[in-house]
């Protein structure tokens, strides 16, 4: 019999055993219900035109399916290859086959190379299959004229990304497990690898991509990629290179990719030819493990015929007196940290889990990607997902490999032998695994304090350390789901008595939950049993929106345990149960006497899963809720979507707000301005679900035909032209309104934390007119409307607020005394009567919208300003004031007067995100300026100041329109506004530097395929965003460079004052008319409005040939810059000397230039695909050649733009 | 007293491992004879409640096993055939651990305990190594330690001597003595030696039923007169054992010294072959006697 054979024999055994074994099958299904998904294109590359008809990026591509088995085999096929590789030989051990195989004459070397081989050929197979399933539910069952997906089949799409991204991990996610499986024999070590590596590839090699990082540490990044995944994305996918680029496209590696390639591969292979060797070796050692064991053992074996001793038994005086359950739990969990504290995968475990939670956390970026002030119940919670993922991982892998250790170590029969309870077992097993996840979290919690106290003494953080929110949220929330997940792990166990069943069916239940709370339908509370998402924390009360169903989400997971214990201990084997018997007591009769003794067990939580359940469909998101909707939508749509209000003139609101009860009482009146020249005969108003409402039509009770909560007003004479009416209302309520179905934030409340209201929707005040989008799901969806070119000619509706004249509004708004309430206008009223604090707010200037917000306050008042703040968020407040105080002088300045006496912001707690600058009343969320670590360098909270308080001009003096590029002059003008700002305030140098973070947003979140003309950007788009805000604010600065500063201004402050108040509400054609009779050259103004504005450009740059001579006294640099990009522009070449920003002067309040700097320009033109060559003389020795030193053009990857000597 | 009612286990295949076996143990040492397969283990299996049987009863002391295994395991010391210990203990810290799971108590404490009972199994040199490092025949030690340690009213004990050098089985013949002096000892072997040496009692299993329920020396005593020793040359071995019931033959010096079984009458029939003497019979030529007669009735 030769090698071969011998090998070959070891090979399919492994691989017919390996076949039959459940986790590879689960493997499999998990593997095709995301091929099904793959197929429905939950996956495409981000890129293409997501409109109907639009061009979109193919799953079938050799691109994507790069992109997809990348990652695929990163996340789901490493593990389960590591477990099926480096098991193998474990598990011969523990069978005490290994001897009996080598008294044959297989030699350990094909012994071993046969069961990696085996191992190995087991994934292929599956691997194969899911390509194999993959390609059928692509080509056959999705394929169609609907399915825009799917592209034309080619074999070598789906085989050569396996080739290229999948066989190097194969091999080496098969051998090095193999390796350390075989070499150490312990279990946890060979799970370690493949977590090791996934956390590292997809938490850091994947993603990490700071603007500032080389070239060259880029590339290392790449090669060292295991997935593959980083070059793919760096070289292809990070910049959008077009839909038909990634549909029909070569993917072709360069040599070092090749090279890193099969340098993984090969690492697998020498893996396990080390492995190979060392189970050799050991073979030949019989077995020791070390050389200073077998030292011992030498020396003590002269002692092996020691003496017997004639004592008996009998002197021994023994008794035996059973354990109780708690002392026995006590000293099984005790052994059991004995045996983790010398295990190696603790000290493995431990810093991986919490270098990827206290990371995440470190590295978290907020609005406008700002770094994020971490306050200690921010950090806590922001590790939330992290810790409950990583830490259930951990429990499975340690409860399921503790279970097993009695019988893997055939100490199982003696064991059970003793008179130990069952549930001591399992409780003292379950004691000491959660040592581990308690460690975790206790070490997390150092790690936490190191961090803020770290940036508190050295980075300038004024944020100090407090542990009791990571008591309350790490304590409440993880550790209910790991007692809950290790009584599942453990009840299954004991019901499969098999680990691999255990790890399948553990692996697959997390996998599922985290897939389903991420990416698609996320679990209800009911049976989001890992916590996700559950916790919005908030410095000004956490808590206070979902701390109920929390609560008995919390309840419903700890009520499981009891029953899953109860069945853990009932199953648990000591007795090996007899076949016969079980089939008896499967019998529906004793089955049914089983359950019902479970039952009591199981009350609690049924009775807990009801209350969520049901709570929830009554509540706010559940059926009742969308029924309203739906009917509201069903009854109106047809007859009032069209229907053109009349103005209102006046609001007149009172609300009596009790936060701690999340209600309110409302009372108030609106009038109603016919100032069109038709008259109405009905008015309709939209209530929120408020019952009873009480109306009032000019002071009378009215009854309003309700049509499902659009109550239409029919006055007794039509309202005409010139003429006003009044409607009142009053009515009590609660919002948000019951339970909700599923963990999440909300955009605005009424809490006992802080109160947010707004007139956007019927929250607290009716609204009038229908509301389009109320009712509508993916049910009766439609695509967004086309709008023709001269769409903007005549009246454009605006793009939000109600619409009509500016009106006036008197809010009157009680509280409890402890809270500050703010409305818009100005205070003009404030008393205290018996506990309640009463204060009225009145517009002194017309206002198009109104809010309400309420909190315990601190105030910081500033010229015109107030910025009201929690207490303890008092970090930024000075910068923030600073820039409140510069918008309202600048703005005024350089846009439009500013009309009302006071401008503020009021804080909110975090359970929204966002920032909304109502007319006087601007409201930020806690996380926004307030939290955002806000440092001389970067400025975040004067930014996010600036572009909110931009909205006073930019939003609400003028009100854009309804349609494509409306939205742009809401968004990108304050961009731009904030852009001015920075250089009005803190110099060039700070400008820059917005500059280019906006660009860097532009560049990386733009789509090609989907990108328009700015006129045609509506929002519906991919990317849509970006173009609004970036390329928005971008643009204006551009172009403020081609008419001068003061040009610009003047056309926009022309600008803001004719459509200031005006029927007609403006957009980006709208503001060119104005802008161009401000232009000193209309030529190059229509020239450049027209590739910028009404064109989709943007230049890149990159040179070659560069070179430096010394002619006589100076330094001659000449070169090639080409535009290989689109737009034609005017751009700077500069060679420069030296860093330009002198950082030991700078304290971040200004601009200063390094006293060895030095620079010398040219200037070039370059049209798309044009190139130049340029000379540079300078009396310095240059050492850098760069493309527009001054940031003054939009481009693309502007840090490629630089040649350094 | 061990009682033991129509005892059935079959297990999937089906293999009918036990085929209603009876019987009833006292006080005292038992042994429990048979070749591989006999079913020997999985009637200490059940009897330790570590297998549930297909039907029948076990019941010791007025208590059901079967139905509640956990009433045996207070009263049980229990060696099993095939086992193995936590690999990073030491052998006296393993002991300990076992002890306090046991509930074991000792005026002195449980580790002078384990240290003296690790003496009494002569493993005190080796008793702070690793397990990993111990032989097979210390850690059948370290096993029989546990299995001895307490105040156990049952003690099983699966094949206790396979790895013992005779030293050792002579020590552990002493220790199993003592304790069965008021306790039950049930000892399943296939060395006949243990049995003879230990067990007033034995039965012998084969193919799941028991085949002879006797003591030594009325096994012995039953063959008194029919069994003869001679030596034998190769070539006519063949003739021999198609003439007679061969009980052993073992090579000694080259030469096959065979013992046959003759009955008296044969005997007195002059059917002694030439050069066989008379020789007293053991317990060995016994219980080899009645598993031919089994295999013979098997087949």
């Amino acid at each position: 019999m030769s090698t071969l054979t011998r090998w070959w024999g070891v090979t399919r055994g492994e691989l017919r055993s390996g076949l039959r074994r459940p986790a590879y099958w689960v493997l499999f299904a998990i593997l095709a219900l995301m091929a099904w998904g793959f197929s429905e294109g939950a996956v495409t590359i981000s890129s293409g035109d997501s409109t109907v008809g639009g061009e979109r990026s193919v799953v079938t591509s050799v691109f994507a399916q790069s992109m997809i088995q990348s990652i695929v085999i990163m996340a789901f096929g490493a593990w389960f290859l590591a477990v099926a590789a480096g098991l193998v030989v474990i598990r011969d051990l523990e069978l005490q086959v290994v001897e009996v195989f080598h008294s044959t004459r297989l030699t350990p070397g094909e012994y071993v190379w046969g069961k990696f081989a085996g191992a190995l050929g087991v994934f292929l197979v599956i691997w194969l299959l899911y390509i194999l399933v993959g390609t059928g539910f692509n080509h056959i069952v999705a394929a169609g004229p609907e399915a825009e997906h799917i592209g034309p089949f080619a074999l070598g799409n789906y085989l050569y990304p396996t080739l290229l991204f999948g066989l190097p991990q194969i091999f080496l996610f098969a051998g090095v497990p193999f390796m350390l499986g075989t070499t150490t024999r312990q279990p946890i070590i060979v799970f370690a690898f493949p977590l090791v590596v996934l956390l590292f590839t997809l938490g850091f090699l994947t993603s990490y991509s700071p603007s500032w990082l080389s070239p060259e540490a880029n590339r290392a990044l790449m090669l060292v990629d295991p997935s593959g995944f980083r070059w793919l994305n760096e070289t292809f996918l990070k910049v959008d290179r077009g839909v038909e680029f990634y549909n029909t496209g070569q993917l072709r590696p360069d040599s070092g990719f090749v090279i890193s390639r099969v340098l993984f591969s090969l690492a697998g292979l020498v893996a396990v030819a080390g492995a190979a060797r060392s189970y050799a070796s050991r073979l030949r050692r019989g077995g020791s493990d070390s050389r200073l064991a077998r030292f011992f053992r030498k020396r003590r074996g002269a002692l092996d015929h020691a003496t017997p001793g004639a004592a008996t038994l009998r002197d021994l005086d023994m008794a035996t007196a059973p354990l109780g359950f708690w002392k026995a739990a006590r000293v099984i969990g005790r052994e059991e940290v004995r045996e983790l504290v010398r295990r190696p995968g603790m000290y493995l475990f431990v810093p991986l889990i919490l270098w990827q939670s206290v990371g995440t956390s470190v590295f978290a970026v907020g609005a406008f990607n700002s770094q994020v002030l971490l306050t200690p119940g921010d950090m806590a919670v922001r590790q939330l997902n992290t810790l409950a993922l990583l830490i259930c991982f951990l429990l499975l892998f340690y409860t399921v490999e503790s279970l097993h250790k009695e019988r893997g170590r055939q100490l199982a029969e003696i064991f059970n032998a003793t008179p130990i309870p069952t549930g001591s077992i399992l409780l003292g097993k379950t004691i000491g695994n959660s040592v581990v996840a308690g460690l975790i979290l206790m070490v997390g919690v150092v790690a936490s304090a190191g961090v803020i106290v770290y940036r508190q003494l050295f980075a300038g953080s004024p944020v100090g350390f407090d542990v009791v929110p990571f008591i309350v949220t790490w304590g409440g929330v993880l550790v209910p789901t790991f007692i809950f997940w290790t009584a599942l792990v453990t009840a299954l166990f004991a019901f499969f008595r098999n680990r691999y069943a255990v790890y399948s069916i553990g692996m697959g239940l997390i996998i599922y939950t985290v897939f389903r709370m991420t990416v698609n339908d996320p679990f209800p509370w009911m049976l989001n049993w890992i916590a996700w998402g559950t916790v919005q924390w908030s410095d000004m009360g956490a808590f206070s929106l979902q701390g109920r169903e929390l609560l008995l989400n919390r309840l419903l997971v700890l009520s499981m345990v009891p029953p899953l214990v109860a069945l853990a201990v009932k199953w648990f084997g000591r007795t090996n149960v007899d076949a016969t018997r079980l089939v008896h007591r499967m019998r529906p009769k004793p089955l049914l006497i089983g359950l019902l003794r479970l039952l009591p067990f199981a009350v609690p939580a049924i009775v807990l899963a009801s209350m969520l359940h049901f709570g929830g469909r009554a509540g706010r998101q559940g059926s009742a809720a969308e029924e309203a909707g739906k009917d509201y939508w069903r009854e109106n749509t047809a007859t009032w979507t069209d229907f053109d209000m009349p103005s209102v003139s006046n609001v007149d609101i009172d609300i009596d707000l009790e936060p701690g009860d999340r209600s309110a009482a409302v009372k108030g009146e609106y009038t109603f301005y016919n100032h069109r020249d038709h008259p109405y005969p009905q008015i309709p108003v939209t209530a929120g679900q408020w019952d009873p409402i009480e109306w009032t039509l000019n002071g009378e009770e009215h009854e309003p035909d309700d049509r499902s909560n659009l109550f239409v007003f029919t006055p007794d004479t039509p309202l005409g032209a010139g003429d006003s009416l009044r409607i009142g209302f009053s009515y009590e309520l609660e919002f948000p309104r019951g339970m909700s179905k599923r963990a999440g934030g909300e955009a605005q409340f009424i809490l006992e934390s802080g109160v947010v209201l707004t007139a956007f929707a019927p929250t607290f005040a009716p609204i009038p007119g229908y509301i389009p989008g109320v009712g509508v799901d993916e049910d009766n969806s439609y695509e967004p409307r086309d709008y023709a070119d001269d769409f903007y000619v005549g009246e454009t509706e605006p793009l939000f607020g109600w619409g009509g004249e500016p009106f006036t509004v008197r809010t009157r708004i009680t509280t409890p005394e402890e809270y500050t309430a703010n409305g818009v206008g100005q205070k003009v009223s404030e008393e205290v009567v018996d506990g309640r604090r009463t204060v009225v707010w009145e517009t002194d200037h017309p206002v198009d919208l109104f809010n309400v917000v309420a909190g315990k306050y601190a105030v910081k008042e500033g010229n015109g300003t107030a910025i009201y703040y929690h207490p303890e968020h008092d970090y930024n407040i000075e910068e923030m004031s600073a820039a409140l105080d510069a918008a309202r002088r600048y703005y005024s300045e350089w846009f439009y007067p500013f009309p009302w006496d006071l401008l503020k912001i009021s804080e909110f707690p975090a359970f929204a995100g966002y920032a909304q600058g109502f007319p006087t009343n601007i409201t930020f969320s806690e996380g926004i300026g307030f939290l955002a670590k806000s440092d001389p360098r970067s400025h975040v909270a004067f930014m996010v100041v600036a572009h909110e308080a931009a909205h006073q001009w930019w939003g609400n003096l003028l009100t854009p329109g309804r349609g494509p590029g409306g939205n742009i002059l809401s968004e990108g003008m304050s961009h731009y506004a904030t852009t001015l700002l920075h250089e009005q305030v803190y110099g060039d140098r700070y400008r820059m530097e917005f500059s280019k973070r906006i660009e860097e947003q532009y560049g990386d979140q733009r789509f090609v395929d989907s990108e328009r003309a700015m006129v045609k950007t509506d929002g519906t788009r991919s990317g849509d965003g970006t173009i609004t805000y970036d390329k928005g604010g971008w643009v204006m600065w551009m172009l403020q460079q081609e008419m001068g500063r003061e040009n610009i201004l003047g056309g926009l402050q022309a600008f803001i004052a004719k459509f200031n108040p005006d029927p007609d509400f403006p957009v980006i054609q709208d503001m060119v008319a104005v802008l161009r009779d401000f232009a000193p050259d209309t030529v190059a103004f229509d020239a450049f409005t027209a590739q910028w504005l009404f064109d989709v450009v943007v230049p890149e740059y990159r040179f070659s040939d560069v070179t430096k001579t010394r002619e006589g006294g100076e330094w001659v640099v000449r070169g090639t810059v080409e535009n290989v990009g689109t737009a034609r522009m005017r751009v700077q070449v500069g060679a420069t000397a030296g860093d330009r920003w002198s950082d030991e002067d700078d304290d971040g309040s200004r601009t200063v230039v390094a006293e060895d700097y030095r620079d010398a320009r040219t200037e070039v033109e370059l049209g798309a695909g044009e190139s130049a060559e340029f000379v540079i003389r300078a009396v310095f020795d240059p050492e850098r050649v760069l493309i527009d030193p001054d940031v003054m053009v939009l481009q693309l990857n502007r840090e490629a733009a630089v040649f350094e000597f | 007293m061990l009682e033991i009612r129509d005892l059935v286990k079959v297990y999937p295949g089906p293999v009918a491992a036990l085929q209603g076996v009876s019987i009833e143990v006292s006080s005292g040492m038992f042994g429990l004879l048979g070749p591989n397969g006999a079913g020997k283990t999985t009637l200490m299996r059940i009897v330790a409640g570590l297998l549930e049987p297909t039907s029948g009863k076990v019941i010791f002391n007025g208590e059901d096993i079967v139905n509640d295994p956990r009433l045996i395991r207070r009263q049980l010391g229990y060696l099993p055939q095939d086992f193995g210990f936590y690999p990073h203990l030491s052998g006296e810290a393993m002991l300990r651990f076992l002890l306090v799971l046991k509930g074991v108590e000792a005026p002195q404490g449980l580790k002078r305990l384990a240290t003296e009972l690790l003496d009494r199994v002569n493993l005190s040199y080796a008793a702070k190594r690793k397990v990993k490092g111990y032989s097979g025949g210390m850690k059948q030690r370290l096993g029989i330690a546990q299995a001895l340690a307490g105040d156990p009213r049952l003690i099983v004990v699966d094949e206790p001597t396979a790895g013992l050098d005779p030293e050792e089985r002579i020590r552990f013949y002493r220790l199993l003595a003592e304790l069965a002096e008021d306790r039950t000892v049930l000892l399943s072997t296939h060395i006949v030696e243990d049995i003879s040496v230990l067990c007033p009692r034995v039965a012998i299993m084969y193919d799941g039923r028991f085949v002879a329920d006797t003591t030594p020396t009325e096994a012995r005593k039953r063959l008194a007169g029919t069994i003869y020793q001679g030596a034998v040359e190769q070539q006519d071995l063949d003739e021999i054992e198609r003439l007679y019931r061969i009980t052993q033959a073992i090579l000694i010096e080259g030469r096959n010294q065979v013992r046959i079984h003759i009955s008296q009458g044969a005997a007195a029939k002059g059917g002694v072959p030439e050069g066989f003497e008379p020789v007293s019979p053991t317990l060995e030529d016994a219980y080899l006697l009645l598993a031919q007669a089994n295999g013979e009735a098997s087949s």
